[in-house]
């Protein structure tokens, strides 16, 4: 069953953002593309949500945003990461792994 | 959505935004299209897909919407609330900010209304006042002969106009009593150069400008109202003045006050009048309007062809003259600039020591509030944000002082305008937008000053994380910035003190010289005369011999004379002087003081006659008296009585003789050491001397029994000014007295405020140290010692304020030095007594808090703990 919005915590949703924009340019439409196919459609990311993220992050100066055109030639708007980004991204990476490192092995501890 | 929201440009526009969202739509279309849908389905579904559009744009808007109007909402809530959480706290800063801005705005409104502003006429910039003089010569007579002014103005390419004027003062005879009445009697192109129309009725007509034609008078809004009732038919009504009368033609606006204030009637002098042909009778005042483009110094070259011109057309009267220059302005005001600069000086001091008051105040309320802030901190309020807020509070503040100031500020320039009657221009001092402005300038540069500092100070993470523990356990806080700001204070309050008291000291002195002349029971006052008079300078001269006989043979008092001017009010009239003998020295001008003075003179103001005789009116040679000084410069060791002197390029005074030698007085000028001076005895050097009569008793009280007696030999003659000499005098030098009051005023607030400031910085540290101090007490320490502990802390900081306070003080007296009197800018008695006040204050401030800190109870303490 896909997790949507509600259940995604805020700063997550900003974490697998700026994951995916690490990769490359790319803009909202392909973003949400690629968290359904990366989760394996566990994820799905409400774009009623998806794009005020995307503003909020390129207001705080973590993403740039650049207009070009799509693979099929139309005008898109693409987002790539900045260099206060990517510093953004590792913190909020290495913060994930250990939250997720200590809920798992309280989990398995428990078991 | 609030209203607000419009106000400020979306960062992001829409269009941009919606071909985001649609290029997605699109996508998604497409990509339910792949899949095997109607195109029309896809849309539909891809619509449905993205969900609520117009809700989520109005999301993304909100990001962009700039925070600024949000955070200050936020921002004043939480000031105002602060200020109503400390009510003492805050109304200290307000009453001290309302003090020091109202005060400074107060003197900036009498900056702005004097110095700034132009003066109250159009395009006032081109206004110059022009003279004749002999560059050769020292003469103070600059007038200029209305042949001349013609010549100039005709001659000129630099010059809109040019034109001129010259005032007496008469009696108008309309009413029951003569009244005095000022009249300017004026060049052609008046209103031209003034650049004003008539409020009611029109400019003089040519015929009314030619000899023998018609008079017509333009009369002052002040004399409109108050002898035709502001009637709009006053025009062609007849006004009697003197001995001749006019038809009023034309209300001048209320606003005009050219050429001084007094004036009430203005009448024009014709051109081709047979008395005003000779090029060396000398008369105008000359005011020229510059062409929009012309500068002064293209006015300066330009004229001074003119001039040259008119050299070679009349060798004789006209060779040896040259034009002088100055913008009107520059005229009318200049003699109060410093005086004003010292004051807006000595004003921002005050402002500088309020500042610093208050820094220290909002530090010691940071500390207070350190746990509010460290709170904040931790639930993730940026650093920025907090100190927006912090400042925000002093703002508010500020602005609430600042408001309050302008309430100051309007009595304190009331208060000017009554203490400083004779500054120039003091009537058009007034509150306006502009000293509004300049009140809210004031307001944001004390947030700055005041608020930067503690709020950034107030806010380093290092202080606020360590915060929780840090007031149980602290055992001492040297807090030496807080001292540092007192120590300023000092600083600064010991050199306005330092001003103020050498202004204190100059006025001391200026009050413990003699004069020369015995100042005492002497009245004075004016009788109405007209220049016209003195085209029978005999009859003129009996005239005013029979007034003063008159008055000296009244009871009550026992002397009488005229002058030409006062005795001791500053006024100087150097003149160049020649001996008709020939010259003792011939490299060395005689350059001396003329004073025009009838015989009486000497008796009344009662200056010692050292040699020869006093001299006598006869018609014919004219007789002489010099003092001392003269005698010892121009004529040490050779005789001096029966010697002639004349005036050098002066055609007015006759050769005369000199009779006697006097003593010295201070003719010149109170604070003005006596120079050389001669007296030359008439009685009638103008149609309306000063008479000067000594009296027997309170010379006040006299002013109506001659008001009476010169009624009854001069029934056509108003009197006006009678004033006691004295008050003269004071009047003379009451814009050093306003100097002197206001300083101190300043100075004695700065010296609160920094008292103030002493007394709260050590009452904060004894109220963190109580513990500090607590234990001491229990471990045997002596309550004297605590008591010195405290007193010393305090003295030494005013001991260091004292000495750089000193330092700056020599540097502010420098700037003092022109307006000093009897006393040097770097006098070191007024300076110890200075820091020595300073110190006996600060003692005071300081042993409240010590005395204090040593009855700490250290059983309280300890339990505390």
């Amino acid at each position: 069953m896909p997790i949507e919005k509600s259940d995604l915590l805020q700063g997550t949703l900003d974490m697998l953002i700026l994951k995916i924009v690490a990769l490359g340019p790319v803009h909202g439409y392909g973003i949400s593309l690629r968290i359904r196919q990366i989760s394996r459609e566990v994820l799905q990311v409400q774009q009623g949500s998806l794009y005020p993220a995307l503003h909020r992050l390129e207001k705080r100066g973590w993403l740039a945003a650049e207009w070009g055109e799509s693979e099929k030639g139309r005008q898109a708007k693409f987002y790539k990461l900045s260099a206060k980004g990517r510093k953004q991204l590792e913190s909020e990476e290495s913060n994930w792994n250990r939250l997720a490192g200590a809920v798992t092995s309280i989990l398995q501890t428990a078991q | 959505m609030s209203w607000w929201k419009f106000l400020f440009p979306k960062a992001a526009s829409d269009a941009q935004i919606n071909s985001e969202l649609r290029f997605h739509i699109d996508e998604l279309t497409e990509a339910n299209i792949a899949s095997g849908m109607t195109p029309e389905e896809a849309r539909r579904r891809a619509r449905l897909d993205f969900g609520g559009q117009e809700k989520f744009k109005e999301e993304l808007r909100d990001i962009y919407r700039v925070q600024i109007v949000e955070n200050t909402i936020a921002n004043l809530k939480s000031a105002f609330r602060f200020i109503r959480k400390a009510p003492t706290f805050s109304i200290t800063v307000i009453l001290t900010l309302a003090l020091a801005i109202g005060a400074n705005s107060a003197v900036f409104s009498a900056i702005d209304a004097i110095l700034l502003r132009p003066l109250p006429l159009p395009d006032a910039g081109q206004l110059v006042r022009l003279e004749q003089f002999n560059p050769k010569v020292a003469s103070p007579n600059t007038f200029v002969s209305p042949a001349r002014l013609e010549d100039w103005n005709r001659l000129n390419s630099t010059f809109q106009a040019i034109s001129g004027y010259y005032t007496e003062d008469e009696s108008e005879t309309s009413g029951a009593l003569p009244e005095k009445i000022t009249r300017a009697l004026v060049a052609p192109r008046f209103l031209r150069v003034w650049g004003i129309s008539p409020a009611l009725g029109r400019d003089f007509t040519p015929e009314e400008q030619r000899f023998g034609g018609p008079t017509g008078v333009m009369i002052s809004d002040r004399l409109w109202r108050h002898r035709f009732n502001a009637a709009p038919d006053a025009i062609g009504k007849k006004l009697r003045f003197g001995t001749s009368s006019g038809t009023v033609i034309a209300v001048l606006p209320a606003s005009f006050f050219f050429p001084n204030r007094d004036v009430d009637l203005w009448s024009s002098v014709p051109v081709d009048a047979p008395y005003a042909q000779a090029r060396t009778s000398t008369w105008y005042t000359v005011i020229g309007r510059l062409k929009p483009v012309v500068t002064l110094d293209q006015a300066r070259a330009n004229l001074a062809t003119v001039q040259v011109q008119l050299g070679r057309q009349f060798p004789e009267t006209d060779a040896d003259l040259a034009v002088g220059m100055q913008p009107l302005k520059e005229i009318t005001v200049a003699g109060s600039r410093k005086s004003l600069w010292i004051l807006f000086g000595s004003v921002s001091l005050l402002l500088l020591i309020a500042c610093t008051n208050i820094v220290a105040l909002l530090l010691a309320r940071r500390t207070q509030r350190q746990h509010e802030i460290s709170v904040r901190f931790s639930l993730g309020a940026r650093r920025g944000a907090i100190v927006a807020q912090l400042l925000t509070e002093t703002f508010v503040l500020a602005l609430l002082g600042s408001l309050l100031g302008l309430i100051v500020a309007d009595a304190a320039s009331s208060v000017f305008r009554s203490l400083a009657r004779d500054l120039p221009r003091v009537e058009e001092i007034h509150l306006d937008a502009r000293i509004v402005l300049y009140s809210l300038a004031c307001s944001v540069i004390v947030t700055v000053l005041c608020g930067l500092l503690p709020a950034f100070r107030g806010t380093r993470r290092d202080l606020s994380s360590s915060l929780a523990q840090v007031s149980r356990t602290q055992v001492s806080t040297r807090n030496p910035f807080q001292w540092l700001l007192v120590g300023v204070q000092v600083a600064l309050a010991v050199t306005l003190l330092a001003g103020a008291g050498l202004l204190l000291r100059s006025f001391q002195a200026l009050a413990r010289v003699s004069p020369g002349f015995e100042t005492a029971h002497i009245l004075t006052f004016h009788i109405s005369g007209s220049w016209g008079e003195t085209a029978d300078m005999k009859g003129l001269t009996q005239r005013i011999d029979r007034t003063i006989d008159s008055l000296r043979s009244m009871s009550g008092v026992e002397a009488a004379a005229t002058s030409a001017t006062l005795p001791g009010v500053p006024g100087r009239y150097q003149t160049e002087l020649k001996f008709s003998e020939g010259q003792i020295d011939p490299t060395r001008k005689i350059v001396a003081e003329s004073r025009f003075v009838s015989p009486g003179y000497f008796a009344t103001l009662r200056i010692p006659l050292l040699s020869g005789d006093l001299c006598q009116t006869h018609l014919g040679s004219l007789d002489i008296l010099v003092n001392r000084s003269f005698a010892d410069a121009y004529l040490a060791g050779s005789p001096v009585l029966g010697r002639h002197l004349e005036v050098l390029n002066d055609n007015f005074v006759r050769p005369g003789e000199i009779r006697g030698i006097v003593a010295d007085a201070r003719e010149e000028g109170l604070h003005r050491a006596p120079g050389p001076t001669v007296y030359w005895c008439l009685s009638a050097p103008l149609p309306d001397p000063y008479y000067l009569v000594r009296t027997r008793t309170e010379p006040a009280a006299m002013a109506e029994t001659i008001r009476q007696e010169v009624h009854q030999i001069e029934p056509s003659r108003s009197v006006f000014d009678i004033m006691p000499l004295e008050d003269h005098l004071s009047e003379a030098f009451s814009e050093n007295r306003l100097r002197t009051v206001l300083l101190s005023f300043f100075a004695a607030t700065a010296l609160s405020l920094a008292c103030v400031g002493l007394y709260g910085t050590l009452s904060y540290s004894v109220n963190i140290r109580q513990r500090e101090v607590g234990l001491r007490l229990a471990l045997g320490a002596r309550r004297g010692q605590i008591l010195k502990q405290f007193l010393l802390q305090g003295l030494a900081v005013c001991f260091a304020g004292c000495v750089a306070g000193w330092g700056l003080a020599t540097i502010f007296a420098r700037l003092l030095s022109g307006v000093l009197y009897g006393v040097s800018s770097s006098d070191i008695p007024t300076l110890s007594a200075v820091v020595l006040l300073v110190l006996v204050v600060a003692a005071f401030a300081s042993l409240f808090p010590a005395i204090r800190a040593s009855r700490v109870d250290p059983m309280q303490v300890l339990r505390d703990e």
